[in-house]
């Protein structure tokens, strides 16, 4: 029997007798494992640092690449290997402290399915070739002398910052391009385009640990918000003395949700109602003042009906007068935010303009809102992106075509909704570049497969996409030698293609690493926060240079708000909730062990894809946790099994984001569903994003029990009392005395 | 005199390596349940009784660990021959293996710790012909393991070197080899190293008991 198929009996058939042996052995047999003489090889130093010494680590610092927020990081190296990831305390982004999916980037970079040599599709085959061969072939495409019309090249790329950016930025005017696409599925977007409107700055601060009240309106800011464990540490502070008050409205509750002290189920789509309900009440009950908002808003305001507004939110009456009081009793000193499934509906950006209505009533702007920082480098700045980036890209291949196209850090393959179409239409691009570590579903299609550094082994500067209290250049530094000879940075990459564009000026550089080192060469002591000239050296130890900033004041403009309610559909009663999660993200990370075995921090599944149903949906299509049902929309169907719960409202079905890969490596590849494949191509009202959350679907039942594989059986206590829970409000009155 | 003939059996237990968990697993029930009948009386008779064994002289204060093993030949790149540098010539391990006194691992020698010597000292021999294009290359030599624990075992030099040599009263640390002999045998009389002892969980408990050593599991199975 190999131990490839070894099936559960033949398994504990092995254990019994292992154990057997081990009760033989007792102490003294020589097991296996120490018989490893001669099999090792043990590689000395040439000349060693005087600061390495084997077996004891050194800790670098870096940046972490999991998610667009560029948190700090400190990684402990032994023996010339990355063991272990933390938080960088200096970072004023994550203040030492570090997420799952950080944690979890070891697993990125010593992954067995990394791409290891560069390979060119021959005969619809990949057939190795040399990175000059590679590069040669994109000169052809590309090259002064290749007759490339810019506007016939584009670039798909995950969101980017800092000197990559500006590199890209360089190279895409050198081709005499604009087709720069950033794609992020998981993404702020339509939020940031109503702060943008409203506030005139798209990402303001949410200085949550100033607040003493927040209502979450879809927004999961501790979970898969712009920087989750920059909230999660404001989040300590706004829960101490004197603790904070949370409530949390969406469809489906997100990790954000599961830590509320209110946490209410709402329609999907009708989050700009429950804004301006809430509005209502703070207007007419509580007395605040609503003659700074325009006419239009106070009429939209004052006509609101509470008991009419509950029958169309699902969200009671009560509940509405509960939030409006913690809100009233901190003018100021509170926070609405709006995202996620708020964000991502039809009318998503008139939720978020409702929820603005809340915080200038409140006061809040310019408080618990606050400006972001005038970076001095505009160049370097974060580019983030959301689904626009990926229409406008398939909007460029239906009009006229494109001739070549590059992607980096995305796969929108992968994460493109069927009905787009993008599979069929790539195949009219005759020239496709995949510049990425893995084998995901867009390199499947690429005519040429470039393998890159995994960010342990490369160098960046990261630009975070919400800065702290200091806004900081994060540098990005190897921590050991490339894995693999044959694999190349991205930064490299740019550089050589933009040398054969412009020897002149980017000729000098030998690599990624001298043209940031010369440009770190001497960083200005006028552009530092503290006024002292920064080193190459200094910025590398601490891993951020705080750069000094440029003062900013918010202004709020609110002009009108038409919130409207989604509209009714027969056919397709219920609306798909395609959930991100702090975990697998968009789908990047499910080839991560670690991450595929860390439960949900709400299903608690492990491995697979499941739908969240509410248990009277479940009562009426008869199934329970386990079963599989079918879920269709007018753009497809896909077959997933149930997990029964509390915490969604009966009109939503909650799948998450992240399995469903075809290829993408051994741990991904054929797991689960992806929600994305069968969502509607709507966009929401007023921007060029996907209402990634309002696809109506209808289920059926499709199979009785499969395995689903979960911590724990159920999320009740049977009765046990095995932890006593007493209400927020019994806790307020007794001081948990109770 | 029970107790002299579970000792003799127990160290040829130690050095039958061929009583592994591979042959158990192919071996038929009744001769594992005899087996599992000897051998636990071994464990749970070996301790302590050859607490009045060999103590060595140069090294006060210590009970030196019993047990052999007949290790493999290990092929090395260059067969480094140990006992011209540590016998003949008298140096310390620590001067090359240096790491141990501060690090869990003793370390293999840099390879320009070789060549401050080696570029002027006995330029002509193979060997050294051989380590000089080594490092001309820019390559240490890919030198084999043949000490090891498993994964879940932490075993310190750093700790042992500090209880047996530098605290230890009257330890002089010329005679550190001494010590090293405990666990890797007489490497001062070797040409390349020969594993010669068990280095397996009785042959440290051993001497754990002997010497007063820590006892909680998790000071090794951390």
């Amino acid at each position: 029997m190999g131990l490839k198929n070894i099936n559960r009996r033949g398994f504990l058939k092995l254990m019994g007798w292992s154990g057997v042996g081990a009760t033989v052995a007792g102490c003294d047999m020589p097991t296996t494992v120490t018989l490893e003489e001669g099999k090792e090889t043990v590689t000395s130093y040439l000349v060693p640092e005087e600061y390495a010494i084997p077996g004891i680590g050194v800790w670098y610092s870096s940046t972490c690449r999991q998610c667009p927020a560029g948190c700090g990081l400190h990684g402990r190296v032994r023996e010339g290997r990355i063991l272990k990831l933390e938080g960088n305390p200096d970072s004023p982004i994550n203040a030492g402290k570090l997420c799952q999916m950080g944690q979890a980037g070891l697993q990125g970079h010593y992954n067995p399915d990394r791409l290891r040599t560069p390979k060119v599709r021959k005969d619809g085959k990949l057939v190795d070739i040399t990175w000059a061969e590679a590069l040669d072939l994109i000169d052809q495409h590309v090259g002064a002398s290749s007759g490339l019309n810019g506007a016939r090249f584009a670039w798909v790329s995950d969101s980017v910052s800092g000197h990559q950016a500006m590199l890209i930025d360089n190279l895409m005017s050198a081709l005499g391009s604009k087709n720069l696409f950033i794609h992020e599925v998981v993404n702020s977007e339509v939020a940031r385009s109503v702060n943008q409107a409203v506030l005139g700055d798209a990402t303001p601060r949410y200085q949550i640990g100033k607040a003493h009240a927040i209502l979450s309106i879809g927004n999961d800011f501790l979970g898969t918000g712009d920087s989750p464990v920059h909230a999660s540490t404001e989040y300590t502070e706004f829960r101490s003395s004197p603790r904070g008050v949370l409530g949390v409205v969406e469809p489906k509750m997100t990790l954000t949700g599961a830590n509320a002290d209110l946490w209410m189920a709402i329609r999907p789509g009708t989050e700009g109602v429950f804004a301006l309900s809430v509005a209502n009440v703070l207007a007419t009950k509580h007395k605040m003042a609503i003659d700074m908002l325009p006419k239009a808003i106070q009429t939209a305001i004052m006509k609101r009906n509470l008991n009419e507004d509950a029958r169309l939110t699902g969200v009671s009456g009560n509940h509405v007068i509960r939030v409006a009081k913690w809100l009233s009793s901190n003018p100021g000193r509170s926070i609405v935010m709006v995202g996620g499934t708020a964000e991502g509906q039809v009318n998503g950006y008139q939720n978020g303009v409702a929820a603005m209505v809340l915080n200038v009533m409140l006061g809040n702007v310019g408080k618990t809102i606050v400006a972001s920082h005038e970076f001095p480098f505009p160049q370097l700045e974060h580019r983030a992106g959301g689904t626009a980036g990926l229409l406008d890209f398939v909007k460029a291949i239906d009009n006229g075509g494109l001739d070549v196209a590059f992607f980096s850090g995305a796969n929108p393959v992968y994460t493109a909704p069927a009905a787009l179409g993008l599979k069929d239409k790539l195949a009219s691009i005759p020239f496709k570049v995949s510049f990425t570590q893995f084998d995901d579903e867009t390199s499947q299609l690429a005519d040429l497969v470039l393998p890159i550094l995994s960010p342990m082994e490369d160098w960046a500067t990261i630009v975070p996409k919400v800065q702290g209290e200091e806004a900081v250049i994060s540098m990005q530094q190897p921590v050991m030698e490339p894995l693999y000879a044959d694999t190349r940075g991205l930064g490299d990459i740019v550089l050589d293609l933009l040398k054969k564009r412009d020897g002149a000026t980017y000729g000098n550089y030998d690599s990624y690493y001298a043209y940031l080192s010369q440009a770190f060469a001497s960083f200005p002591a006028n552009m530092a926060a503290d006024g002292k000239a920064v080193t190459w050296n200094d910025a590398l130890a601490k891993g951020v240079i705080a750069v000094k900033t440029g003062e900013k004041q918010l202004k709020a403009k609110l002009d009108q708000v038409a919130v409207a309610l989604p509209e009714e559909n027969a056919e397709y009663p219920l609306t798909l909730i395609p959930t991100p999660r702090l975990g697998l993200w968009d789908g990047r990370h499910a080839n991560i062990p670690w991450l595929q075995e860390a439960p949900d921090q709400i299903s608690k599944v492990v491995w697979d894809s499941w739908a969240e149903i509410h248990p009277n949906l479940a009562k009426q299509l008869g199934v329970e946790t386990g079963d599989a049902i079918k879920i269709t929309s007018a753009q497809g169907a896909i077959d997933v099994k149930v997990y029964v719960f509390k915490g969604i409202h009966p009109d939503a079905i909650a799948v998450p984001l992240g399995q469903g890969h075809k290829g993408y490596g051994r741990y991904a590849d054929g797991r689960g569903v992806n929600p994305l494949e069968i969502l509607d191509t709507a966009t929401v009202d007023g921007t060029n994003e996907l209402a990634l959350y309002s696809t109506r679907v209808k289920v059926e039942k499709a199979r009785n029990k499969d395995t689903l594989v979960m911590m724990g059986d159920h999320d009740v206590q049977m009765g046990r009392k095995m932890v006593s829970t007493v209400t927020p409000d019994v806790f307020e009155l007794t001081g948990g005395e109770a | 005199m029970l107790a002299t003939h579970l000792y003799s059996a127990g160290r040829a237990l130690d050095r039958g390596a061929s009583c592994s968990a591979s042959s158990l697993l192919s071996s038929t029930m009744s001769r594992a349940v005899a087996l599992l009948v000897v051998c636990a009386l071994l464990v749970f008779g070996s301790s302590g009784v050859f607490a009045a064994s060999n103590k060595n002289p140069l090294v006060p204060n210590a009970v030196p660990p019993e047990g052999t093993y007949d290790g493999e030949d290990v092929k090395q790149p260059i067969e480094f021959p140990h006992y011209i540098h540590a016998d003949v010539n008298k140096i310390n391990c620590m001067y090359c293996h240096t790491y141990a006194r501060r690090s869990k691992v003793a370390g293999i020698p840099p390879t320009g710790k070789c060549m401050g010597c080696h570029s002027v000292i006995a330029t002509d021999k193979p060997r050294i012909k051989k380590l000089t294009e080594y490092w001309e290359k820019h390559e240490p030599p890919p030198w084999k393991k043949v000490h090891d624990v498993p994964d879940f075992v932490h075993f310190t030099h750093e700790k042992h070197l500090r209880r047996f040599v530098f605290d230890n009263k009257g330890m002089k640390v010329e005679n550190v080899s001494e010590v090293c002999a405990f666990c890797h045998g007489e490497v001062k009389k070797m040409t390349v190293a020969h594993k010669v002892k068990p280095l397996n969980m009785g042959f440290c408990r051993r001497c754990h008991e002997a010497n007063n050593g820590p006892h909680d599991c998790w000071k090794c199975h951390k």
